[in-house]
């Protein structure tokens, strides 16, 4: 039998349709509030634990869509610095402390003073936790979660060899000489003097007694300590030879890679790449944490948080509900556990699965000295496109220690002009 | 002629609606020679918006202060102040010798082995076809995705090509090859040139395809080797083509800085920093637009004059 339809039945179905086509997804995206979330989340473990994040996000909070993108860090300033130029902002976005000043700046970041104020969870975090997104009374963030500096090393060798993990400079140099072995290819440190090492060398140059942003808020550096230590850490290649020769184009994954497969002694970096490490290494056997060695002058590890700023102010109600989630204990641990970023939060740092493991130790003691980065307008490009190079230039023997410093300085002079 | 008559041969009198109808001065219009005018208005500000409202205000920002981390001063007129500080800068001089260098070897390279390629896939051999697709596998990769495996076949540690090298007794130990500034630049441009040749294959290729037989026919006949054809019937046939993609191609490797960008990022010190590194890096590290701006309209410079040069000498309009 062979069903008849006229054109006017055919009309009345189709326009009967595309009435409910129409309704039915407004029914039910109704209730839904989108957000985007720009980050610059790379590694696998990194985007295990902020899918963790999403998950208990979306169990609790049905009726926001966070939609997570992916920015490289190399790619991170062109791209919001293009989106806020030409007015295509991401609702939230995550900015490492030493971003704030130039995205403050360009008038990339809306106030969230009063919201963090009226925070149920504020008294979770310490003040200081603020200290790097607040400007003129003004707070543009919360802090996600924290990059605590700290130092893997290859504790099988360093038993074997009757070595104690490092606290000081000299103990590390010393470290670095004796575990070096390059007939098999062993060295004693992974110096990363590829992209990403140039806050290193700022750490060491502040150990060695030259702050670059002095208690008075005053910028520079003084010439003989930035050679000291110039001289020291470029060294280690230069003179000790306890550095892999590649060190000069060595950035995160060449370092990491290095320790993992038995390349390297001990590396500098953040609790960040705990899992990646361990998801190799066996920890406590293989591996061990250490908090940053002392310098000559003082002991500096970096804290640097993570924060969660508002950028658009579209769905602002939306994207503050993201922000503050972070700052939950189960958020906390459960990305803690996939990635081995500390909480940001003091209360969730006290949670027993933190505390209660001995190689988070390392972690918890920096808590308690760790400094933040050097934040002006200006820093990050300076680190970045002056110090990195003039270090790279002593490690490949086209400058010494001395013309170094003298661009380093220059150089500085001329971000905060 | 009578004076009824000449009333009955003029138009009726406009009415008001008829005077201001558009639709009939569209129409007065369309039998003008100003309608052409008309048609092409919409493409004039098309270009005027894509083309040059970018161009130009690229050229203004290169006299302007523009710091976006510095709001206060910005937009205010500079003059030549970014050209001045360019001329005592050594590295927008270092950058600029760097460049020369990436570009000359860069697209020596590319030419030669795309030529080869060309030629060769050109003698319709046995899975000719396939090869053609497959040699064209790096164009078809993006610069992110070459560099990174690149980046990482070339490691100092995993990497295969050092793998490969040690084995074959080329090489005592794994080498650094971005770590060491005299093997930085040729390593990248090696990974350019791999990434890029194919872009003359193609070119080259489509220009064989266009050659009389008969030519080649003559010559054999003539007694003229491989050699002999190619240079003289061949390469001269090419030229208009030749010159099109050298030229395209100089443009995309004084401009582009991404490859370079994910190798070595100017690096180690600053033996692979190339202008439009240098320009990127002012822009969206230092955020200055106002010095990045100048050095981009130097390098808009200098792919104009060589373009211009290249042409004149390569006698390419005159086919």
């Amino acid at each position: 039998m062979t069903a008849k339809f006229d054109r006017r039945s055919v009309l009345k179905l189709g326009g009967g349709m595309l009435a409910a086509s129409a309704l039915l997804p407004h029914q039910a995206f109704a209730q839904q509030t989108a957000i985007n979330y720009w980050h610059t989340f790379t590694s696998q473990s990194e985007a295990a634990g902020l899918q963790a994040v999403l998950d208990l996000f979306k169990a609790a909070h049905p009726d926001v869509a966070v939609t997570p993108e992916n920015i490289p860090n190399p790619e991170f300033m062109a791209k919001i610095t293009a989106a806020v130029v030409g007015g295509s902002r991401p609702n939230v976005t995550m900015v490492a402390s030493e971003r704030f000043e130039d995205l403050l700046a360009m008038g990339a970041l809306s106030d969230m003073t009063d919201r963090i104020a009226g925070w149920e969870r504020r008294a979770d975090f310490d003040d200081k936790r603020f200290a790097s997104i607040t400007k003129d009374g003004k707070t543009y963030g919360v802090p996600g979660f924290t990059f605590v500096d700290w130092g893997y090393y290859r504790k099988d060798w360093f038993d074997e060899a009757g070595l104690a993990a490092p606290t000081t400079y000299d103990e590390f140099r010393d470290a670095a000489i004796k575990l070096t072995d390059a007939s098999k290819g062993r060295f004693g440190f992974g110096l990363r003097g590829g992209p990403g090492g140039q806050n290193f060398v700022v750490n060491v140059i502040e150990a060695f007694g030259s702050p670059v942003k002095k208690e008075d808020g005053s910028i520079g550096l003084d010439r003989d300590i930035v050679i000291k230590a110039l001289d020291w850490y470029a060294g280690l290649l230069v003179k000790d030879k306890a550095v892999p020769p590649s060190a000069a184009n060595d950035g995160f994954q060449q370092v990491i890679s290095g320790f993992q497969t038995g390349q390297t002694a001990m590396i500098w970096h953040h609790t960040g790449s705990y899992q990646d490490i361990a998801s190799k290494l066996k920890p406590g056997v293989e591996f061990g944490t250490f908090a940053m060695p002392a310098g000559p002058a003082t002991r500096v590890a970096r804290l640097a948080y993570a924060y969660n700023c508002i950028t658009n102010d579209e769905n602002a109600d939306a994207a503050w509900e993201w922000i503050k989630f972070w700052g939950e204990p189960d958020a906390a641990v459960a990305f803690l556990e996939k990635t081995g970023y500390m909480p940001a939060s003091t209360v969730a740092a006290q949670d027993e699965r933190i505390v209660g493991n001995p190689m988070y130790k390392a972690a918890a003691d920096t808590l308690g000295f760790g400094i933040p980065q050097p934040s002006f307008p200006g820093a990050a490009g300076w680190a970045q496109n002056t110090v990195l190079p003039a270090l790279q230039q002593i490690l490949i023997g086209q400058a010494t220690p001395d013309q170094a410093a003298d661009q380093i300085i220059e150089g500085l002079a001329a971000a905060i002009a | 002629m009578s004076r009824g008559r000449a009333m009955a041969a003029l138009p009726p009198p406009r009415s008001t609606w008829d005077a201001i109808n558009p639709l009939r001065m569209l129409g007065e219009l369309s039998e003008t020679r100003y309608w052409m005018y008309l048609l092409l208005l919409p493409s004039a500000l098309l270009i005027t918006a894509i083309v040059l409202f970018p161009t130009v205000y690229g050229f203004q920002l290169s006299f302007t202060e523009m710091r976006l981390n510095r709001p206060a001063g910005n937009g205010a007129f500079v003059g030549l102040k970014h050209y001045q500080r360019m001329l005592a800068d050594p590295i927008f001089w270092l950058s600029l010798r760097n460049t020369a260098v990436w570009v000359t070897f860069s697209i020596v390279i590319e030419f030669v082995v795309g030529l080869v390629a060309a030629l060769a896939l050109n003698r319709n051999l046995p899975g000719g076809k396939i090869l053609a697709v497959l040699i064209l596998v790096p164009y078809f990769l993006p610069n992110v995705v070459a560099g990174n495996m690149w980046a990482l076949m070339l490691d100092s540690r995993v990497g295969v090509v050092n793998d490969i090298l040690v084995n074959i007794g080329l090489l005592d130990s794994y080498k650094a090859w971005f770590a060491d500034p005299n093997t930085a630049m040729a390593t990248a441009i090696f990974v350019e040139a791999w990434h890029s040749f194919p872009f003359f294959t193609l070119l080259i290729m489509a220009g064989l395809k266009g050659i009389p037989a008969d030519l080649y026919k003559a010559a054999d006949i003539d007694g003229a080797g491989a050699f002999a054809q190619l240079r003289l019937i061949t390469l001269p046939m090419l030229r208009t083509i030749i010159a099109a993609a050298v030229i395209l191609r100089v443009i995309g490797l004084v401009n582009s800085p991404d490859l370079l960008l994910i190798l070595t990022q100017g690096g180690p010190g600053r033996s692979t920093q190339v202008l439009s590194l240098y320009a990127f890096q002012n822009a969206y590290s230092d955020f200055n637009f106002g010095y990045a701006g100048a050095l981009s309209v130097v390098m808009f410079v200098l792919l104009m004059l060589f373009a211009w040069a290249y042409i004149r000498l390569s006698k390419v309009n005159q086919d």
